[in-house]
């Protein structure tokens, strides 16, 4: 029988035929949980399992990236919860300062090519970006994975697209990925997993993996692969985490539910308007559009390759008077690696307002809430209403976001 | 088969506008989270629902964050059941493992208004209402057989102690 990537990893981990629409058993090599979601797992783990210990305590654990440190009093409490919960259990805790938890996974190389891992964040999905098959879940499902080591799942179809021409260096992996979910919106990979070809897709880096992978939620997908890589891509999952990443290809002749072709020749920066992800327009329509303030950071965009793309923008010039521009580091890895680099300075003379590693503005009750009326623009990948505080939220690019900040209305960096 | 009033929406509704994420942060009673159950989406819907009512949806519902309350609250209101063209992933999950009914039905959104009286039936994979009744795919056994015991750790609780009594048997 032939597979295709998903099916490969998941034919992996279970005794099962593996075909779409099958539902199996599968074991977990890792499963995490967060300050969001978490201390609900340690609650149900102990009403339901009671002193029982977790299934591989090693293979286990919490990473806090919402509100770090704590900013409310609840937060405080929900973290500590979980810290106590990890002590008893000898469960490993990636705290406050470590920052966001599937970026964590993937520098200490707990996602490798053809694992599975399981955690309470939605864009858990993100690990595709290194072959592994992550999974956001609800806190029932992550409290079973603590006890069990397993979960079910229902075997997706899988789709590919593959995606034609070529795109120019001032195109980014986010414009990229914004163009492709433009096309599919959230029918065509509903509840499939997708696997990206093509040379702009394989020429792809790590964090452009991570940028295109991480909105599959938005294209209400399952998850998204970039089966084929390139040298640079392997070098630095190596740099990172000191792990060799093994190839992980779909078999020749496997089947698809479809095949999407997408011409991406011509590409300008895309910006997703307020309140759906796929409301995807170029640059140019949303010229008129003034901000109040930006946000670069996220699952999505928060590494130094992202944070790097903003300063070459930023280096030299001011974010406009009034305008606030938050920057949020991805990882505390990052954050040395910005450092190290220069890359910090660059930003913090540009005006920005420069937070420790996290999810930052993605979440109530951390950096980057929108008031009433205020129009933001940010690297993260949800713009619902509510989702960031009162305001508009538009989705961009690094460099765009950087670019708008400093002129004060939605602008590419050519406009500067 | 129990009948309930149908609350009728649109596509896309997502975990923000279910459960707003403000009130994911404290552990809370389930009469509370019902309490907020479509807060930004619907303002009126947890005042008045009643116990077996349905929600009646477009595509992709309960999209956005893994927040198990987005399906908790639901089923602690009192719903019956969701109808949907379809559901996100992490929502759909999160309702069968706290035994509350989804039901996939390309036909039904369309069928259905605000305010109709109609019933689902599991077994027989149907939406029964005054004027007619509306076939549905079957949900996968297993996924039946999760919900009958009320939810996932229910279902594997169930399991092992059956699996223990066959085997002293």
């Amino acid at each position: 029988m032939t597979h295709t990537v998903i099916e490969k990893i998941i034919q992996n981990h279970t005794q099962q035929d593996v075909f779409p629409g099958k539902i199996i058993w599968m074991t977990l090599d890792v499963r995490t949980a967060r300050d969001f979601g978490g201390p609900n797992v340690v609650k149900n783990f102990q009403r339901e399992y009671g002193d029982q210990p977790v299934e591989a305590n090693k293979k286990t654990f919490f990473t806090f990236d919402l509100s770090v440190p704590a900013c409310s009093l609840k937060y405080a409490d929900n973290q500590q919860i979980c810290r106590e919960f990890a002590g008893k259990k000898g469960i490993k805790v990636y705290d406050v300062d470590e920052g966001i938890g599937s970026h964590v996974l993937i520098e200490q190389g707990h996602a490798v090519s053809g694992s599975t891992v399981v955690g309470t964040d939605s864009h858990l999905n993100i690990l595709g970006a290194v072959g592994s098959f992550g999974q956001g879940m609800g806190d029932v499902d992550i409290t079973f994975a603590f006890k069990t080591g397993k979960t079910w799942f229902e075997v997706p179809e899988t789709v590919k697209v593959v995606l034609k021409g070529e795109i120019e260096n001032s195109v980014s992996a986010k414009d990229l990925t914004l163009f492709i979910l433009r096309h599919l919106r959230t029918r065509k990979a509903a509840l499939k997993a997708v696997e990206f070809y093509g040379e702009p897709a394989k020429n792809l880096s790590l964090a452009g993996r991570i940028t295109l992978c991480s909105m599959v939620t938005e294209m209400a997908g399952i998850i998204g692969f970039v089966p084929e890589v390139n040298d640079g891509f392997i070098k630095e999952v190596r740099g990172l985490s000191g792990i060799t990443y093994e190839p992980l290809l779909a078999d020749k002749d496997a089947s698809y539910a479809e095949e999407i072709e997408i011409n991406v020749s011509g590409l300008t920066p895309q910006v997703a308007a307020p309140f759906q992800p796929t409301n995807v327009k170029d640059v140019s329509e949303l010229q008129d559009v003034s901000i109040d303030s930006g946000f670069i950071g996220s699952c999505t965009n928060g590494r130094t390759e992202d944070l790097r793309a903003a300063a070459s923008v930023l280096k030299g010039r001011k974010v406009k008077q009034g305008v606030m521009l938050k920057i949020v580091p991805a990882t505390r890895k990052v954050y040395s690696e910005i450092l190290e680099q220069g890359i910090l300075k660059d930003l913090f003379e540009s005006g920005v307002v420069l937070s420790n590693p996290g999810c930052g503005g993605c979440a109530e009750g951390h950096i980057g809430l929108t008031g009433e009326g205020e129009t933001q623009i940010s690297t993260g990948n949800r713009n619902f209403a509510g989702k960031q505080g009162k305001g508009q939220n538009y989705l961009a690019s690094p460099e765009v976001v950087a670019a708008s900040c400093i002129l004060g209305r939605i602008a590419s960096p050519e406009d500067l | 088969m129990n009948k309930g009033k149908v609350w009728k929406y649109g596509d896309n509704v997502n975990t923000d506008v279910i459960f707003p994420g403000k009130y994911t942060y404290t552990p809370m009673e389930p009469e509370e989270m019902a309490s907020h159950a479509l807060e930004d989406l619907d303002p009126d819907f947890a005042s008045r629902i009643k116990p077996g009512d349905i929600i009646v949806a477009g595509r992709n519902f309960g999209c956005g964050s893994s927040r198990e309350q987005a399906a908790s609250c639901l089923k602690y209101a009192g719903v019956q059941a969701v109808v949907a063209r379809s559901f996100a992933r992490i929502f759909f999950r999160n309702a069968i493992n706290q035994g509350l009914p989804v039901v996939i039905s390309e036909q039904a959104p369309g069928k259905l208004t605000q305010g109709d009286e109609a019933g689902i039936d599991l077994d027989n994979n149907e939406i029964i209402t005054q004027k007619e009744r509306i076939r549905f795919d079957p949900l996968p056994d297993f996924i039946k057989e999760i919900l009958d015991a009320g939810g996932l750790i229910p279902y594997t609780k169930q399991k092992i102690a059956n699996g223990k009594r066959e085997k002293s048997n």
